[in-house]
């Protein structure tokens, strides 16, 4: 907080004089205003814009690490586009994305509906939902890869013994489907607390007495669902599902620990196909482009979501 | 002592704590001890005691030399991003372990080292022929090869007793011998996946059939061919009959699990099976045995992992890092750091591959004199850019995992030639 010039006058401090003018500069509404933004654009400048426009000029160089490259257009895009592991990618992103999100906005809003019961340790139960969310995910996801190991997985020895599956049980990691399948629970299974909890906190906020009136009408469990709940928490939902959309799309950590683009670059979504060109393979400047594809994609979803909930 | 912590004492203790979590942020020895320092980053080492042996040498060197010698170890699959990240700043540690291809990738950011190379040739009975061929640019030595680890047949003697079998000694004894032992229970594995380990064996099978990835200029595909059919041909036959499908998921360790378990009978890989098996006690450490690199209609080949020791040209310690090799590549200090790694650590130098500790192990005899067979990946070409981005981009292992998935040999070379062209068409300029 500022000093009032009235303390350095009572001291009889030097440069009093000097203080109050600086005091008095910045009390000024323009000065105070844009200080105050100020250090949040230098942020966003040195860490988001700079970064981001960066990789803008190396997807259309032929950027190498540690070489300066030259302007190329836009043969990058070309280049990748032609690809058919970077076609592959593409598909993988929106199937992964598709289902992982369904099945997060799906199961998120029904345990959201569990949580908002009066159970007994309700606090304990919520907070034991967090847990996913709250531990670091590589750390997580390790442990979901041993369980998906093909030697030693829990899940398929669990299956085996109650029967469910014929022994020697699926190859989590190594077909397709299952692979997909793998890294979408694990997705799902991170990214639902997020989704229950932001869900519950819409719920809560909803008043008692939309479903009272809704009972004097003669509306069933579901009705009042349908036509209670639902409309109501369509802004939160709106919010949660343009959030986890971002972060479902450019997700890294689950496919890079469970199977590293594999089998035959079936799970690799942008992030780790563009780690794998441009990072570790030294082309820049075709990682850049692969990880820019992100942005127009997630750019159109954001402009739809964001024009929906102001709709709304 | 007092229980209460007065101002002065609370001053000084954040004071120093301030100055611990500057010293922390910078990463750097803090100002009150600083004398010259020498950075190395290294990896961590399969086997720990071969790092703290390197630790204790770097120790004794800083003493003598009068400066402090710092070695980092991180994840070998983190290695690529961090030296792409240190070349990119130019800034980082002064010398780094050298892997792949990166003494081509990395040559005008690397140090020439040509007179350390040829005075420890020199000294310790020449260097064998895969160390120029993995370390020597058109422009010299950009690295000083340091160790390399042999690729050889691991293998469970007890389940091949029992079959009556005798290890093979050519790929086409092992899929004869494979469908035999896995009607037994006891298949054999080779990684068809995302791992290192996948490539290590395609270009040991693919030489030994005489088929190439890439022309020997570097430039021209050359993986669409008869001999590659035949490589792939090789693999779909041991996949259906000697194989199980978890060879498609598993990574650089699951082939370690396979044979540790029991389960497995032969694994194409160095001996860390058999060195784990070792310190653990483990009963199996007496059933593992290992053989001679398997031969094909062109030969022996091998495509081991090769290591070496560069020097950022950006250093400010060039002559203290190539001081520090020196001694580290000193008689006593290398047969020190082989016994360390338990045999782990094969050495490029003639004379240091008759360290004892071969001998002594009959399982181990052969090992060091694999190196005649060995070749850096990309092999008849030089290990450049291009072959690194064919490796990093798993070309091979998705050729062989999209054959044994039905596609019919041919079109899956064809989408393999495909994916050779693009990573040879750009490439690296040097600044």
């Amino acid at each position: 907080m500022a000093v009032s010039p009235r303390v350095f006058e009572a001291a009889r401090l030097p440069g009093a004089g000097r203080l109050a003018r600086v005091h008095e500069w910045w009390e000024q509404e323009h000065v105070f205003g844009y200080g105050l933004i100020l250090p949040a654009l230098l942020l966003l400048t040195g860490l988001v814009a700079y970064p981001f426009l960066m990789a803008v000029y190396f997807s259309l160089s032929d950027y190498w690490v540690g070489s300066p490259g030259q302007f190329v257009g836009l043969a990058n895009y070309r280049d990748i586009l032609g690809n058919d592991v970077f076609r592959q990618t593409v598909r993988n992103s929106f199937v992964f994305t598709g289902i992982a999100l369904t099945l997060k906005t799906v199961l998120g809003v029904w345990l959201a509906l569990l949580l908002a019961r009066n159970l007994r340790g309700k606090r304990l139960i919520r907070g034991a939902v967090l847990l996913p969310f709250v531990i670091p995910t590589a750390l997580s996801t390790l442990g979901w890869w041993w369980m998906f190991d093909s030697l030693y997985s829990v899940v398929n020895w669990t299956g085996i013994r109650l029967g469910l599956l014929s022994p020697p049980g699926p190859n989590w990691l190594g077909v397709p489907a299952y692979a997909m399948a793998a890294v979408i629970a694990v997705n799902v299974w991170r990214g639902l607390p997020f989704f229950a909890i932001t869900v519950l906190a819409g719920l809560v906020a909803i008043p008692r007495e939309h479903y009272e009136a809704a009972e004097v009408d003669g509306a069933g469990a579901w009705s009042r669902f349908r036509y209670v709940t639902l409309p109501l928490l369509r802004p939160v939902l709106a919010v949660v599902i343009l959030f986890s959309t971002i972060f479902t799309f450019s997700d890294f950590n689950i496919v890079y620990v469970l199977t590293r683009g594999g089998p035959v670059n079936t799970t690799h979504l942008f992030a780790t196909l563009a780690y794998q060109v441009g990072l570790q393979g030294g082309n820049l400047g075709q990682g850049a482009a692969i990880s820019l594809f992100l942005f127009p994609m997630l750019g159109v979803v954001v402009f739809l979501q964001l024009r929906y909930i102001r709709r709304e | 002592m007092s229980d209460r912590v007065d101002r002065r004492e609370f001053l000084k203790a954040a004071a120093g704590a301030t100055a611990g979590m500057a010293w922390l942020a910078s990463g750097r020895a803090p100002a009150f001890a600083q004398k010259r320092e020498l950075t190395f980053l290294s990896w961590n080492h399969f086997v720990p005691a071969s790092d703290e042996e390197l630790r204790r040498q770097a120790e004794v060197f800083s003493k003598q030399a009068g400066v402090s010698v710092r070695v980092d170890t991180i994840a070998h699959l983190q290695l690529p991003a961090k030296f792409a990240a240190e070349a990119q700043a130019q800034s980082g540690h002064d010398m780094v372990i050298s892997g792949f291809s990166h003494p081509f990738l990395y040559e005008h950011v690397l140090a020439d080292v040509g007179e350390v190379v040829d005075e420890l040739g020199r000294k310790y009975g020449g260097w064998y022929p895969f160390a120029a061929e993995s370390a020597k640019t058109s422009s010299g030595w950009r690295a000083v090869p340091w160790f390399w680890i042999s690729f050889p047949g691991t293998y469970n003697q007890a389940h091949f007793k029992a079959a009556g079998l005798e290890p093979p000694k050519t790929w086409a004894d092992l899929l004869r011998e494979g469908k035999i032992l896995k009607k037994q229970g006891h298949p054999v594995g080779i990684a068809i996946s995302h791992c290192n380990d996948a490539h290590s064996t395609y270009w040991s099978v693919a030489w030994s059939y005489g088929a190439k990835v890439l022309e020997a200029d570097g430039k021209t595909p050359a993986i669409n061919s008869d001999k590659t059919a035949e490589v792939i041909e090789w693999y779909k036959e041991l996949y259906a009959d000697a194989m199980e499908p978890e060879v498609l998921s598993w990574d650089d360790a699951s082939n370690n699990r396979f044979i540790l378990s029991g389960k497995g009978s032969w694994i194409h890989n160095p001996i860390s099976p058999y060195n784990s098996a070792l310190a653990n006690r483990l009963p199996i450490a007496g059933d593992l045995n290992h053989h001679r690199s398997l031969a094909g209609p062109a030969g022996i080949h091998s495509a081991p992992p090769i290591s070496g020791l560069g020097i950022w040209k950006f250093s400010k310690n060039i002559a203290l890092a190539k001081d520090f090799i020196r001694f580290l590549y000193r008689k006593e200090n290398f047969d020190a750091w082989i016994v360390a790694s338990n045999a782990f650590n094969h050495p490029p130098l003639r004379s240091f591959a008759d360290h004892p500790i071969w001998t002594q192990d009959p399982k181990l005899a052969m090992l060091p004199k694999e190196a005649e067979f060995a070749h850096p990946r990309g092999w008849p070409a030089r290990p450049s850019d291009a072959v690194q981005r064919i490796d990093i981009n798993f070309v091979m292992a998705d050729m062989v995992a999209k054959a044994v998935g039905g596609l019919p040999t041919r079109r899956a070379m064809e989408w393999a030639q495909d994916q050779v062209a693009q990573a040879a068409r750009g490439q690296l300029k040097a600044a």
